[in-house]
């Protein structure tokens, strides 16, 4: 694959590349691992692109990528006795994590569970998942760092991580993929919400309720250490809040500035960019947001799982549009706290989008406070803004963040949908100009 | 295992955004008047999210800052007002998990004369050291370098008591010249560069370069063996450090300092100093026509270089560059007030510079950002603070950041006189007025106007790698040309007069394309055969990307 056309058209034509509007000017092997087999031969390759705007990718290649079950299988096999591989310009080191099970098991059926934008996954006999990173970018991948270290100081509502795989080198240094459990059985979070929202609402709540107390003993045990500098909980500096507060601002001026005029489902909200900016100033005035710590990054049902009378959460890679440093970033836990409620949101939509059915009166309402009261419950409150108006606060600013981001990205992707971040946005602008 | 944040990426700084820090003023960690690195690692967030690159750290070794810190009394630590070497560390390693890069200014010219070296060469004229500095018996060889602080020094040469000799001098007669022709002193100082490149650290800013060499009958800058050792630096750095960047300051003609990027060789990046002052003439005189001749003046540079551009910095804005008469007219316009002079320059800020005129720093900053090369900003003026012309020397355009409208503009919680300068408080640039705090929640303010500005800079690497086209129209108040990149193609247009004006560019060549507004993504007429006519308002500039039509 050393020739540039062959790997071009190669990587071009893979699911999980995710660049397909740009144009390639260059495409080059940077580095290649040869893992220990001989017939077939399997191996690792780094590989850059780059475009004619000046930017470049990253990507981890399987070769022969038409066998990937066979190098995931020789890959966990690596992993499973810690072998440290050298390559041409930098080396990639296969670790186990000490005492998990599943690390000693036979291999036998593998199957392919789809391709997001920047990684695919495989199987083994429903037990091990390997989530190989696709696209990478330098540095430790928050999915991996957040596993084990919630792994480390005892949370167990996640599926148990088995080992992982870097490499470190001339081009960069990124995590390449993670062994993880594979949950049997268990049922999606955002599946399970649409099935018993029309069915059963309130057993559904019971186990929001759940939810929510799960979520706040994540931040408090994502909070629990002061000697380890990356989860560390930190005082937000006096700007942290002016900057959130542009940041939000300027997003709400872009989407505004291009919102549909002809478009009946943004008509409740058409016009109104500078209202909701003045929202916005009312609802960040100055005070203390509380400890920012490490957070999941992109919070919402689809990110959840009921499986033996539990939740367990997943994919801690934080939002993949966003850089790496920026996903690492510590955060109030509203951020996450305000995902979730606006997941309820499209939840109760969805049912009636999908499922032709209508969610009970008041059921986001419901759904709202069931979480919350678990949440506040467990959450450490020094996390917190200090009183309940002022977390409200916080909590509605990230809800607005959200709901903006959901605007755009219905109006580019699913204008069915526009309507539910239109509502989102319109609720809390009824919400607070009620005075007080 | 030492975590790499970055990829490699040799031409990062061809698209990257500078921002020059003083640390004593930015912002005190501990509470002690000064500003420090602890402080420096509390405000990373505010540089992340204003869109800067790469910071650029004036001197912090220890020294007894006479002037400033470039008069450095040991080239391996930390000044103890700004912390320890390991506080320096914990800085570039969480401004690097933050993405952006650190490079610091270095002194390769002199010391201190409080520098050990110095003390030791004074003391031993025939030990190890005693030929490490500039000695003669006479002050009459090199008459024909010039005096660079015309206001203090009277020569290049001081008489030294103790060892009873003069000594050679560019600058401060407390800052003597190292010898270069002395081995030792060359891989001395390679040492020291090794030393914060092992720390972690980006690149330098070489201070003062054009003068490290002495010759009989030349004027001692730019001299051939200064161009060989900077290139011997360059090779040590791209052996042993991927991805650094060395960036000179040679204040000379463009033609004089493109020698210091060598054929891609010696340094990556070197300031555009001429171009500055035509800047704020142009601006002065509503004519285009100093920045369209000092660019026609400015020869190619070799791929792999880049111009480091600025409207102002740490020192006097110099008119060392500039013919005896423009510099008359620059003292005339912007000097209004004698006290505002220093040397060959003006030691004012951005602002106060341009009258506070909220369109007329605007239009500088566009042309600035619209420039081939790299923008470097000064702490402070993305908040358009103020200077103190009463306060000596520089110090006037270094008074603490103005973070907040509280007590000691939020820079530092110690008692009001223990400051190391008091922040500004007159009414038009005093903190309660102008501050990072209360323009962060203005969407109108400059500080907002910057930050979507530098975003939009740097969503279009044209402005960093594209070629520049001069458009030169029959309206000389308009300054107009064209950036390109690959198939990226930007016209940019500005109006330097005070009245609205109109202005007919030929664009035929791009006929059929639909210039779109590239702040508010506004489409205007597809260009034609004919000369394609635009309106702008007084001190207004536009920006567009010119498109295919479908």
């Amino acid at each position: 694959m050393n020739d540039e056309g062959t790997l071009v058209e190669h990587v071009t034509h893979q699911r999980w590349y995710g660049a397909k509007s740009r144009q390639i000017s260059h495409a080059q092997v940077l580095d290649s691992v040869m893992l220990p087999t001989t017939e077939p031969q399997y191996a690792i390759a780094i590989a850059e692109l780059r475009y004619d705007t000046g930017a470049h990718d990253v990507y981890q290649l399987l070769h022969p990528e038409d066998d990937s079950f066979g190098v995931a299988r020789e890959l966990v096999s690596a992993m499973r006795s810690g072998l440290t591989l050298q390559g041409s310009d930098g080396i990639v080191e296969l670790r186990p994590v000490l005492g998990f099970a599943g690390l000693g098991r036979e291999l036998i059926d593998a199957r392919d569970v789809g391709a997001e934008q920047s990684n695919t996954s495989v199987v083994f006999d429903d037990e091990l998942i390997l989530k190989v990173f696709r696209r990478l970018e330098p540095g430790v991948n928050p999915e991996l760092e957040m596993l084990r270290f919630l792994t480390e100081h005892g949370f167990p509502n996640i599926a148990a991580l088995g080992g992982w795989y870097s490499y470190s080198g001339g081009p960069l240094s990124a995590t390449l993929g993670i062994l993880q459990e594979y949950v049997r059985g268990g049922c999606d979070g955002w599946e399970l919400a649409l099935d018993e929202l029309a069915e059963e609402p309130e057993r559904f709540l019971g186990r929001l309720h759940r939810l929510g107390e799960v979520t706040g003993e994540m931040h408090r045990v994502l909070a629990s250490d002061a000697n380890e500098p990356a989860f560390c909980p930190e005082t937000p500096s006096v700007e942290s809040l002016g900057l959130l507060t542009a940041t939000v601002d300027e997003e709400i001026e872009r989407v505004f500035l291009s919102l549909p005029d002809e478009d009946e489902a943004v008509s409740p909200i058409a016009g109104r960019g500078e209202e909701v900016r003045d929202l916005l100033r009312q609802m960040t005035h100055a005070g203390f947001a509380g400890q920012f710590i490490r957070t999941h990054g992109d919070y919402h049902l689809g990110q959840t799982m009921w499986a033996d009378d539990d939740w367990v959460i997943l994919d801690f890679e934080g939002e993949p549009a966003r850089s790496l440093t920026e996903r690492r970033r510590k955060r109030s836990v509203l951020r996450d706290v305000a995902g979730m409620l606006r997941s309820f949101a499209y939840a109760a939509s969805a049912v009636s989008l999908l499922r032709d059915t209508e969610p009970a009166y008041g059921w986001e309402d419901q759904a709202r406070a069931r979480f919350l009261e678990g949440y506040f419950d467990t959450v450490d409150p020094a996390l917190l803004p200090s009183g309940q108006s002022a977390i409200d606060r916080l909590l509605a600013v990230f809800e607005l963040e959200k709901a903006v981001y959901e605007l755009q990205y219905e109006l580019d992707n699913r204008p069915d949908w526009v309507g539910i971040p239109v509502r989102g946005i319109q609720r809390l602008l009824e919400e607070t100009t009620t005075p007080a | 295992m030492s975590e790499q944040w970055f990829e490699r990426d040799p031409n990062w700084f061809k698209t990257a955004v500078f921002y020059e820090v003083h640390i004593r003023g930015f912002f005190d960690g501990n509470d002690d008047g000064s500003g420090d690195f602890r402080g420096l690692i509390e405000k990373l967030d505010y540089l992340q999210w204003l869109g800067i690159d790469c910071i650029w750290l004036l001197p912090m070794y220890p020294s007894p800052l006479r002037d400033g810190g470039y008069d450095i009394a040991d080239f391996f630590g930390i000044h103890p007002d700004y912390g320890t070497v390991d506080d320096f560390k914990e800085f570039v390693e969480q401004a690097h998990q933050r993405g952006m890069r650190v490079i610091a200014d270095l002194v390769m010219n002199h010391t201190s004369s409080d520098h050990p070296w110095f003390q030791e060469s004074r003391t031993d004229p025939s030990g190890p050291r005693g030929d490490w500095y500039v000695w003669s018996d006479t002050d009459t060889p090199y008459q024909d370098a010039r005096i660079i602080f015309v206001d203090t020094e009277p020569s290049n040469w001081t008489f030294d008591p103790i060892r009873g000799q003069y000594y050679w001098h560019r600058f401060f007669s407390h800052q003597p010249d190292l010898n270069y022709d002395n081995p030792d002193v060359q891989d001395a100082m390679l040492n020291v560069l090794r030393f914060w490149l092992d720390l972690g650290i980006d690149g330098f800013r070489l201070d003062a370069v054009p003068y490290l060499y002495e010759r009989e009958g030349t004027n001692g800058e730019n001299l051939p063996e200064t161009h060989a050792y900077l290139k011997r630096v360059r090779a040590e750095v791209d052996a042993r450090y991927p991805d650094r960047v060395l960036l000179a300051e040679a204040n000379q003609w463009p033609e004089d300092v493109v020698q210091y990027f060598g054929d891609g060789d010696e340094c990556h990046m070197a300031f555009h100093f001429p171009v500055m002052p035509r800047m704020f003439m142009s601006a002065r005189r509503e004519d285009a026509t100093p920045i369209y001749e000092i660019l026609e003046r400015t020869p190619g540079i070799p791929s792999n270089c880049q111009w480091g551009l600025f409207l102002r910095n740490h020192d006097e804005l110099t008119l060392e560059m500039v013919t005896d008469e423009e510099r008359d007219y620059m003292y005339m316009e912007y000097a209004k007030d004698p006290r505002m002079k220093l040397n060959l320059g003006i030691r004012r800020r951005l602002a106060p510079l341009l009258d506070g005129g909220r369109d007329d720093v605007e239009l500088l900053h566009a042309i600035l950002f619209s420039l081939p090369g790299s923008p470097v900003l000064y702490y402070g003026d993305e908040i358009a603070m103020g200077d103190n012309v009463y306060l000596g020397d520089r110090d006037g355009v270094r008074t603490p950041m103005q973070w907040t409208g509280d007590r000691n503009a939020g820079f530092s919680r110690a008692d009001w006189a223990q400051l190391y300068l008091q922040p500004l408080m007159d009414p038009v640039y005093g903190y309660q007025a102008v501050n990072v705090e209360a323009q962060l929640r203005s969407p109108t303010s400059f500080l907002r106007w910057l930050h979507r500005f530098i975003a939009l800079r740097k969503e279009h690497p044209v402005f960093g790698l594209g070629s520049y086209e001069p458009q030169r129209t029959d309206n000389p108040r308009i300054f107009a040309h064209i950036r390109q990149w690959e198939e990226d193609i930007v016209l940019c247009v500005h109006n330097l007069a005070r009245s609205a004006q109109p202005v007919q560019l030929d664009l035929s060549r791009y006929a059929g394309m639909v210039p779109e507004e590239m702040f508010g993504r506004t489409s205007f007429p597809p260009i034609g055969e004919l000369p394609y006519l635009l309106t702008l308002a007084p001190r207004g500039f536009f920006w567009f990307r010119l498109r295919q039509t479908a």
